[in-house]
């Protein structure tokens, strides 16, 4: 059920208050290096904790009382977002995959205990990372070779992980194994939560072509993990990462296409003269923002009323690729040579920084990363318009 | 609301089902259909004789009419009741009113701006009543017999669509609705009305135009297999659709936005024909030869994708009122 509007009104009226009093000011000012970043961002995300900002999506109620912010309805969701885009806040970037992708796969899989276990670290700040890509296995993501095999009460795991955002920072991680090979690719996978503090785990940061170094490489080496912490049954690995592939979806978008609509004035500003050319794709530009926001708004009220259809999702996420990779080339354009002297990124700094070929190539994370552009046409064409699959083996030279 | 949009969708699709598209005949039947059926009266306010639905009544209707590419002045005589529906009460208003409502034809310009005595792209002019002529300082209702009035017919390549040229005399007989501000306020509420009907009808026929492609796609068969098997084509289709489902979000965003401004309706329209442009360009290709063949209704869709978009305003007039809007921190 849709909330009220003037509970709404309400809700949104007092957030803007509670960010007027304590949204950070500086931050594009200090996150100009890892430590300052790491810094904000853990402050940031702790102040969100105290206000009950932080974690709308969670459940009203946790095993031991009441989740701080939880059980928030998806409308009110959507509002709490706006605010926080409206504000300009720093993304919480650190604690995404821990807040998100970890507690939703660990509210539908894991046991009271493992529960008990994880969540309250994660409300405490603890960061996870995803574990899933190889340098085998990307697109085609049920092709992964990493292996646990099972000895006693552990399994040892061997192999390697690869584009695993924040995984330098983090403590824990979202792991997803093989344990068997026979038949089905799919079917031999296995889910495990992993201590990166465990011995045997090492996470080497990827040095990214616009400065940053948002992921890692995982190398796993004999690494030791106690059966009790398997996320649902061995083999049942794939179905616990859908779990986590779908958790992120639509509301981020929401936000990101909020956050892009709240920046066409970084474009504004540097528009000189009154080129009808330049106008004119502005004017386009900004009515195709239009279109995106009003794409996932829709999404996320379908996904309310319970009507999410086949493919949506990889709608939303297509459009709102294609244009941030437009709303960007549009920066770079109207930059001129100015963009091209190198200036140093903000850490964390969002999609938007105004820094235009640190935000161009940045964009890429949107085409690529959650399943790539072409990999959502595949799904479009074939699961939502139906059009038949290519045959599905090939027998290579 | 959105279960009387999916009625009112239902309804019409059924009624114009016999209008199905390349059926000339039938589709000549369907242009009496909007009057006989009530759709013209659907986005007029209660208390004005209408249904009430809003630009949502609108827009379900509109869509319908574009998916079946029914021919007949109904994006002007959009903008007409709009007009009549929201200027000051006179003298004869309401009979004109209902009478329009119920199907006879008023119509008006659909050009950009308005030029000197002759009023341009004004569709079934010469089965019109009524022209009413919009300026942004006088809006007028012209009786289509009044002395000095002709019209001129402007064969276009849409042949759903008739556009004639129509030489109003200044001294011209007529029923001012407004002037001065309250006219400008009421040329905005009817261009407004008739964006927004245009842009409807683009996504109409963008959906239309898309499925009828992926049918045939599926259907054809080259190098022993369908052609919708290859990823090529299937990866272009499917950016048509994506860009058919934003442009339809924000339609109904706007839809349901009651304080969208003329420039906010202007932007949508460019961009849904903007879509209806690429859909109908990508159907030809698609299709192969016989996407170049009168008897198949690719270039229907494509001509009046063209004329849709080049009506009240092209893409490149409302992008750059939009973008100097932006500048000028003007725009919503
Ligand atoms: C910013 C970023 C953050 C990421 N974070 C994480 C993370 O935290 N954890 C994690 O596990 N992974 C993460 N990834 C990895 C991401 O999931 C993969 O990069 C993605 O799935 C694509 O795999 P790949 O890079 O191996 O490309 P490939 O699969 O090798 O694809 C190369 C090219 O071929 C195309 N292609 C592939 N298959 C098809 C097909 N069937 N049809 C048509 N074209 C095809 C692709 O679209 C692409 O253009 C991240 C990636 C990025 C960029």
């Amino acid at each position: 059920m849709p909330e009220p509007y003037d509970h709404l009104d309400t809700l949104r009226q007092t957030l803007r208050a509670w960010l007027a009093a304590n949204a950070p000011a500086d931050w594009r000012e200090t996150c100009t290096s890892h430590d300052g970043f790491l810094a904000l961002q853990r402050k940031w995300f702790t102040t969100l904790i105290e206000g009950g900002w932080a974690i709308p999506h969670w459940p009203a109620q946790g095993p031991h009382g009441a989740w701080p912010g939880g059980g928030r309805g998806l409308a009110e969701q959507k509002v709490i977002y706006e605010e926080l885009a409206r504000a300009d806040t720093p993304r919480l970037i650190l604690t995404f995959v821990s807040t998100y992708h970890a507690a939703c796969t660990l509210f539908e899989w894991a046991t009271p205990e493992q529960q008990a276990k994880y969540l309250p670290g994660i409300l405490a700040g603890e960061i996870w990372c995803q574990g899933f890509s190889e340098p085998g296995a990307g697109s085609d993501l049920a092709s992964l070779r990493t292996r646990a095999e099972l000895r006693g009460d552990h399994y040892v795991v061997n192999g390697q992980k690869l584009w695993s955002t924040m995984g330098q920072f983090a403590d824990k991680c979202l792991l997803l194994v093989r344990t068997s090979s026979e038949g089905a690719k799919q079917a031999g996978l296995t889910y495990l939560l992993l201590d990166m503090k465990a011995k045997g785990v090492t996470a080497r940061p990827i040095h990214q072509i616009h400065g940053d170094e948002e992921f890692a490489e995982l190398f796993l080496d004999d690494v030791h993990v106690p059966v009790a912490d398997r996320l649902g049954a061995e083999g049942q690995g794939w179905a616990v990462a859908q779990s986590t592939l779908s958790s992120e979806r639509g509301l981020t978008l929401l936000e990101l296409s909020a956050r892009m609509r709240g920046s066409l004035w970084r474009l504004v500003e540097l528009v000189g003269g009154d080129e009808p050319g330049v106008l004119r794709d502005l004017g386009r530009l900004a009515t195709r923002i239009d279109a995106a926001q009003a794409l996932a708004d829709q999404f996320l009220a379908k996904r309310i009323a319970g009507e999410e259809a086949v493919g949506d999702a990889s709608l939303v996420k297509l459009m709102y690729a294609r244009t941030l990779r437009e709303f960007t080339s549009m920066g770079l354009r109207l930059g001129g040579i100015g963009q091209q002297y190198h200036e140093p990124i903000v850490f964390g700094g969002g999609m938007e920084t105004g820094n235009w070929m640190a935000d161009f190539m940045n964009s890429y994370a949107w085409t690529i990363a959650g399943g790539s552009d072409e990999v959502q046409r595949n799904i479009i064409a074939e699961r939502m318009l139906e059009m038949p699959r290519e045959p599905k083996s090939w027998v290579g030279a | 609301m959105s279960e009387i949009r999916t009625e009112l969708a239902d309804a019409a699709r059924k009624a114009l089902s016999h209008g199905q598209a390349g059926d000339g005949l039938a589709r000549d039947e369907a242009a009496a259909l909007p009057g006989e059926m009530g759709w013209l009266m659907a986005h007029v306010p209660e208390d004005r004789g209408g249904l009430g639905l809003g630009h949502e009544g609108l827009a379900a209707i509109a869509k319908e009419l574009g998916r079946a590419l029914v021919p007949g002045p109904v994006v002007a005589q959009v903008g007409v009741i709009a007009a009549l529906s929201h200027a000051d009460a006179f003298d004869g208003r309401d009979a004109l009113l209902e009478a329009a409502m119920g199907g006879e034809v008023m119509t008006t310009s659909l050009a950009v701006a308005p030029t000197g005595a002759m009023v341009t792209c004004v569709p079934d002019a010469d089965r019109a009543s009524h022209v009413l002529v919009l300026r942004p300082d006088r809006v007028a209702l012209v009786a289509r017999d009044a002395p000095g009035v002709t019209v001129i017919e402007r064969p276009t390549w849409d042949r759903t669509r008739r556009l004639f040229d129509v030489v109003v005399p200044h001294d011209a007989p007529a029923k001012v609705l407004a002037e001065g501000t309250a006219a400008q306020a009421l040329d905005a509420t009817a261009r407004s009305t008739m964006l927004f009907a245009l842009a409807a009808d683009a996504l109409g026929g963008a959906e239309a135009a898309l499925a009828m492609t992926v049918d045939y796609l599926k259907t054809r068969r080259q190098f022993d297999r369908p052609l919708a098997m290859f990823q090529a084509l299937k990866h272009r289709v499917a950016d048509l659709q994506c860009a058919i489902a934003a442009a339809d979000a924000l339609l109904w965003q706007r839809a349901g936005d009651a304080d969208a401004t003329l420039l906010a309706m202007g932007a949508l329209k460019a961009h849904a024909c903007g879509v209806y442009r690429m859909v109908t360009e990508e159907m030809i290709q698609l299709h192969g030869g016989i996407g170049l063949t009168a008897e198949y209704a690719c270039h229907l869709f494509l001509k009046r994708a063209l004329l849709n978009a080049a009506l009240l305003g092209d893409g490149d007039h409302w992008d750059q009122l939009s973008g100097r809007a932006l500048l000028e921190g003007t725009r919503a």
